[in-house]
């Protein structure tokens, strides 16, 4: 059975038509990469997949349980989009950190707020937020910055603070794991960092779906690769097949841009 | 100048007096506009639009008009339009007056200094909430609150230390605050009259007051520099 | 300041306007002070009329009168400071009772609210620079001088009155502060005020005052329609007859003002 499966996602804003009947399907410890030039609609698929916008049709389904029925779902409240959303972790291109929080802080807070509706959570409250921090220092050594968890983010480099994020999105221990661009906010000197860790994720079998601009990227990481455009998905398949040997006309234009930057 | 030194003491303790009821009108206007300017700034970015419709309205009215037209209203408009004078005539009455004007006058512009450090607060930051499961109050009060007071500090303190200076409006329905106490000795007060020191000495009270208020803002501006 | 304030009367006036009509016919001004068990008395510190002594209870000429006529409708006597501007709003916001504060029976004061009978004399006198003041001792002398007065005085209509231009200032006291800053040549002001607050011994020792531009009298304010007028015109004579006024008027040295009742 898939983890995730997406069946027939539409998304319009007013006369525009951002997703066009969007279906895939992914396997547990699978990478999914998606391609595709601004405003072909992949961080808008994103996003619906993390109900941070609503599709106007169309199902999602973690697990074979239906998550999202567009036809039935219009207005959920926010206690179940919040249950529903867990399933997923989000990294944004821009980081999105809290500045008023240390590193540690960053990553423990969403944890430490959900751990106060556990009933023991009075009597145990110490224990609880000490392992909750534990979590939280191992997660940071995992991404390489155990000795920076008292730095707030400003006083973290741009890398840092994405490596950051991730682990500050791990910390709920999502099904799956998407990122938006994750690099693209970075200077080319600090990406690899990023991308390292990224890596070392998928290496471990983490579940995730990456938007991204960075084709040799997609092609060694990921297990499938998805190119969109103009709100439809025009190919689909092994991440070396759809970037070395594309099919399909409009990929190749797309990927002839990127030929030239040692891929 | 042996004149001023024998009238000091007496000057002194009638200014003291008067600054004593400056002070109590700043904090009480404080205390009551810091939170019903978070009830009016939640009102006019409300999403029922009439409730919406009407906070904007109110919030032109009042930042539209003098205060001083307000206290005028506020003060005398229950005794003469409903016949009911609400107020009395006493200081006390006189004092509530004051500080209902000066409450809802200076809400209605922090409530505008709030919006302006609601709005600006990135998307991202709801977002990033959100997607970690955080309720609205929790990214409310957990993730922007804090943002948002460092973004209001400024403007707040300026508006604060306005308030300090604004408060001898309040004389205009005779409120004795020090203005009034130091203006009481040109025409006679007290065995001295014709003294216009007292007049522009009220005005080392106003600064050394605004000096401290400056101080603390500077304190608490330093204290959220941790983050950025 | 001044504009913004008539402004705001008007406004304020015109709001009354709409929403009194209906509620004219409630109880006599006098069951009404009866009623709240106190005559609110509006005042300004202004000796020798109302001031306040060393324990800070008021007192002066007009004081004492109005807390013995007080005493004689059975009530207690609130004496409330308030600005002079506003003294009709005041009146006909009943946050005050009267107005008895050496108050000049001027046409604009009779027309605003209901007076009793004068019971003091006073004259508007020219206050100037005292180096000068051989020079200024007619009317006719003072003419070319620049005044300030108190917006709304007395000391404006009579200069106004004599065609001389003049700056409206906020009270008697600032049109003194002008002369003595040196921003006016002269200012027009009560002679009760004028004897307290300038020459030797005072805050203004090198101001005097010389030529008496009118005769004028003092008088109390009520609200318009109130039946108080009577009721005190009725305690003058009474108080004029047993001596009692004079009493009070030599403990303040006015005696020489008083009107026979």
């Amino acid at each position: 059975m898939s983890i995730l499966e997406i069946n027939h996602i539409e998304k319009s804003f007013g006369q525009a038509h951002i997703l066009r009947d969007i279906s895939f399907e992914m396997e547990q410890g699978q990478t999914v990469a998606i391609i595709g030039s601004s405003g072909s609609g992949k961080t808008t698929l994103l996003r619906c997949i993390n109900f941070l916008e609503t599709p106007d049709s169309g199902t999602i389904r973690v697990n074979g349980d239906v998550i999202l029925d567009a036809a039935v779902d219009k207005n959920l409240t926010d206690k179940e989009k919040r249950d529903r959303r867990l399933h997923f972790g989000m990294v944004f291109q821009s980081f999105n950190l809290f500045p008023q929080y240390t590193a540690l802080e960053n990553v423990t807070l969403a944890r430490k707020l959900m751990a106060r509706e556990r009933e023991d959570y009075k009597a145990n409250k110490k224990a609880i937020n000490q392992e909750i921090d534990a979590i939280g220092e191992e997660l940071l050594r995992q991404i390489g910055l155990y000795e920076r968890k008292d730095y707030y983010p400003h006083q973290l480099s741009g890398g840092q603070q994405q490596r950051v994020a991730i682990a500050r999105a791990l910390a709920l221990e999502p099904d799956i794991l998407c990122f938006d661009e994750p690099t693209s906010a970075l200077d080319p000197e600090l990406t690899g960092e990023v991308l390292k860790v990224i890596r070392s994720l998928a290496d471990k079998n983490m579940t995730m779906i990456i938007v991204t601009h960075e084709m040799a990227f997609a092609r060694d990481v990921a297990d499938k690769v998805i190119f969109m455009d103009e709100g439809v998905i025009v190919e689909m398949g092994d991440s070396n097949e759809v970037i070395n040997n594309p099919k399909q006309e409009r990929t190749k234009q797309f990927l002839s841009r990127y030929t030239n930057e040692g891929m | 100048m042996s004149q001023i030194i024998t009238q000091f003491p007496i000057v002194f303790e009638a200014l003291n007096v008067g600054f004593l009821q400056t002070l109590k009108l700043f904090i009480i206007t404080l205390v009551g506009a810091i939170p019903l300017g978070l009830v009016i700034c939640l009102g006019s970015m409300s999403k029922i639009k009439p409730l919406k419709a009407i906070t904007k309205v109110f919030v032109w009215i009042i930042r539209g008009t003098p205060l001083m037209i307000q206290l005028l209203i506020v003060y005398y408009f229950p005794g003469l339009a409903l016949n009911n004078p609400v107020w009395g005539g006493g200081e006390e009455g006189r004092f509530l007056a004051a500080s209902v004007s000066f409450i809802i006058n200076y809400a209605c512009y922090f409530s505008e200094i709030y919006r302006g450090g609601i709005q600006s607060i990135p998307v991202g930051q709801d977002e990033a909430g959100m997607v970690l499961g955080m309720t609205k109050s929790q990214t409310f009060f957990k993730v922007k609150l804090l943002q948002m007071v460092k973004k209001i500090v400024p403007p707040m303190s300026n508006e604060v230390i306005t308030l300090v200076k604004d408060t001898s409006l309040s004389r205009i329905i005779a409120l004795q605050e020090i203005i009034w106490a130091g203006q009481a000795f040109l025409k006679g007060s007290q065995g001295i009259s014709g003294a216009i020191w007292p007049l522009f000495f009220t005005g080392i009270y106003y600064l050394i007051f605004s000096g401290i208020l400056t101080v603390l803002f500077a304190k608490l501006e330093k204290k959220l520099d941790f983050f950025r | 300041m001044k504009k913004l304030v008539s402004c705001a009367l008007v406004a304020v006036m015109a709001l009354s306007m709409v929403a009194c009509g209906s509620s004219k016919n409630v109880a006599s001004d006098s069951e009404y002070v009866k009623n709240n068990g106190k005559l609110v008395v509006g005042i300004t510190d202004f000796a020798p009329m109302d001031y306040k002594d060393d324990a800070g209870n008021w007192i002066g000429f007009d004081a004492d009168m109005a807390a013995a006529f007080a005493d004689s409708l059975g009530v207690e006597v609130e004496f409330v400071e308030i600005d002079w501007d506003n003294k009709v709003l005041e009146l006909d916001g009943k946050t005050i009772d009267c107005v008895w504060n050496g108050m000049t029976l001027t046409d604009e004061v009779k027309s605003a609210m209901d007076c009793s009978n004068a019971y003091c004399n006073n004259a508007q006198v020219v206050v100037v620079k005292s180096e000068v003041a051989d020079q200024y001792q007619t009317v006719e002398s003072v003419k070319d001088l620049t005044f300030a007065v108190e917006a709304g005085s007395a000391g404006e209509a009579e200069v106004t009155a004599l065609g001389i231009n003049c700056t409206p200032v906020k009270q008697q006291s600032d049109a003194v502060m002008e002369v003595a800053a040196g921003t006016s040549d002269a200012a027009a002001i009560d002679a009760l005020m004028a004897a307290a607050m300038v020459g030797e011994g005072t805050g203004y020792a090198d101001l005097t005052y010389t030529v008496s531009l009118n005769s004028e009298e003092y008088g109390v304010g009520f609200r318009k329609g109130s039946d108080l007028v009577s009721a005190l015109n009725d305690f003058l004579k009474a108080s004029y007859e047993d001596g009692t006024m004079m009493a009070t008027a030599e403990k303040y040295g006015v005696q020489a003002s008083i009107i026979e009742q």
